[in-house]
């Protein structure tokens, strides 16, 4: 094999492999479900309007008409694991001469909401002219960032014991940083500290989560 | 030796961060859902409203299909390899009292990795429907 081949070959390579490790991350389809409709022999547009708002909202938030009077109602869910919503339906009334039409279509983002399009308009539709109403699984909520005295982080803020005006701040990402700039790394496993800093360091957590101890060190969790 | 490898190490790098800078880009993608046009057409049968949906559909996204026989039109973009689509549309068809018909246009999408907004989705499929005679 000559060199060039070889490069390509090994480029090749290199691509299967990030596609293969970052796979999970193109499953994720748009699901819509279409096909709900319901005719109604009396009522007008405001009444359908006033059944899709109330509809909308026992299951999304922010149910809203896309402009005063047109009868056209959208609505989605609380934020998912990527801090963006993962489901909307749609409802939309229409006035006839006698009574309204009303169409009901959903749209969610897969794998991440927990229920499909089929199930959250089912349940809309069924909300707006009576039916059976399924249990929606709740939306998973994305991680919250640790506050401090968290006994399973070292995220926050960290005083030296005893060299005064010392400080450490250690992030979700596991990156150190002292009050005079200096970064470093931390670690943990367990109760036992690992930091990287000036050379590398073993350090115990206390139970309680708020001090740690060892290799010269004497730290106090700031909450 | 050690140059070879050198070069074969830089060589791999490039290759993965093509890929990671590929997927990276996808890990943002959200839901994007629009309510489009709601068009009143006179004189003109629901069958009319049918064959256009249909015709817009695959157009702009590639495949349609009605919901049974409601004359509700559901399209959706290009699947992956993996069987993933990232758009998808609806194309509500209603007859009227006497002679004609409503159509609205529904659409999703998730960008990246689908090309298009699904705003954009909308207004293609409303211009493409209305364009047709």
């Amino acid at each position: 094999m000559n060199p060039r081949t070889r490069r390509v070959a090994i480029v090749a390579a290199a691509l299967l492999a990030g596609v293969v490790w970052y796979a999970p991350a193109a499953l994720a389809s748009v699901d819509l479900s279409v096909g709900i409709r319901k005719l109604s022999d009396t009522g007008s547009l405001a009444d359908c309007s006033a059944k899709a708002k109330a509809s909308l909202e026992a299951f999304l938030v922010e149910a809203s008409e896309t402009s005063p009077g047109s009868g056209d109602w959208i609505a989605h869910s609380t934020n998912g694991v990527a801090g963006t919503p993962t489901a909307t339906a749609v409802v939309r009334c229409l006035a006839l001469s006698k009574g309204y039409v009303v169409t009901f279509t959903c749209a969610v983002q897969l794998p991440d909401n927990p229920y499909g399009a089929d199930a959250l308009c089912l349940d809309v539709a069924h909300k707006f002219y009576g039916g059976a109403i399924t249990a929606l699984a709740a939306i998973p909520t994305p991680t919250p960032m640790p506050t401090g005295c968290a006994t399973n982080s070292l995220v926050g803020t960290w005083v030296s014991d005893d060299k005064p005006g010392l400080t450490f701040t250690m992030d979700l990402t596991g990156n150190v940083t002292d009050s005079e700039g200096v970064s470093g790394n931390w670690g943990l496993k367990g109760t036992t500290v690992t930091l990287t800093y000036y050379g590398n360091h073993t350090l115990t957590l206390s139970a309680d989560g708020k001090h740690m101890h060892g290799d010269g060190y004497s730290l106090t969790r700031k909450c | 030796m050690a140059r070879t490898f050198c070069t074969r190490l830089a060589v791999a790098a490039v290759g993965f961060a093509v890929v990671f800078g590929l997927a990276g880009r996808s890990a943002q993608a959200a839901l994007d859902v629009v309510v489009g046009a709601r068009n009143v057409v006179q004189s003109e049968p629901v069958s009319s409203c049918d064959s256009k949906a249909s015709r817009a559909l695959i157009s702009v996204l590639g495949r349609a299909a009605e919901i049974g026989d409601t004359h509700e039109w559901k399209g959706a973009g290009a699947v992956d390899a993996a069987g993933s689509s990232f758009a998808a549309a609806a194309v509500h068809c209603y007859p009227l009292d006497g002679t004609g018909y409503v159509v609205t246009f529904t659409c999703a999408a998730q960008a990246p990795p689908a090309p298009e907004s699904a705003s954009v989705i909308c207004s293609q499929l409303a211009d493409n429907f209305g364009g047709q005679h």
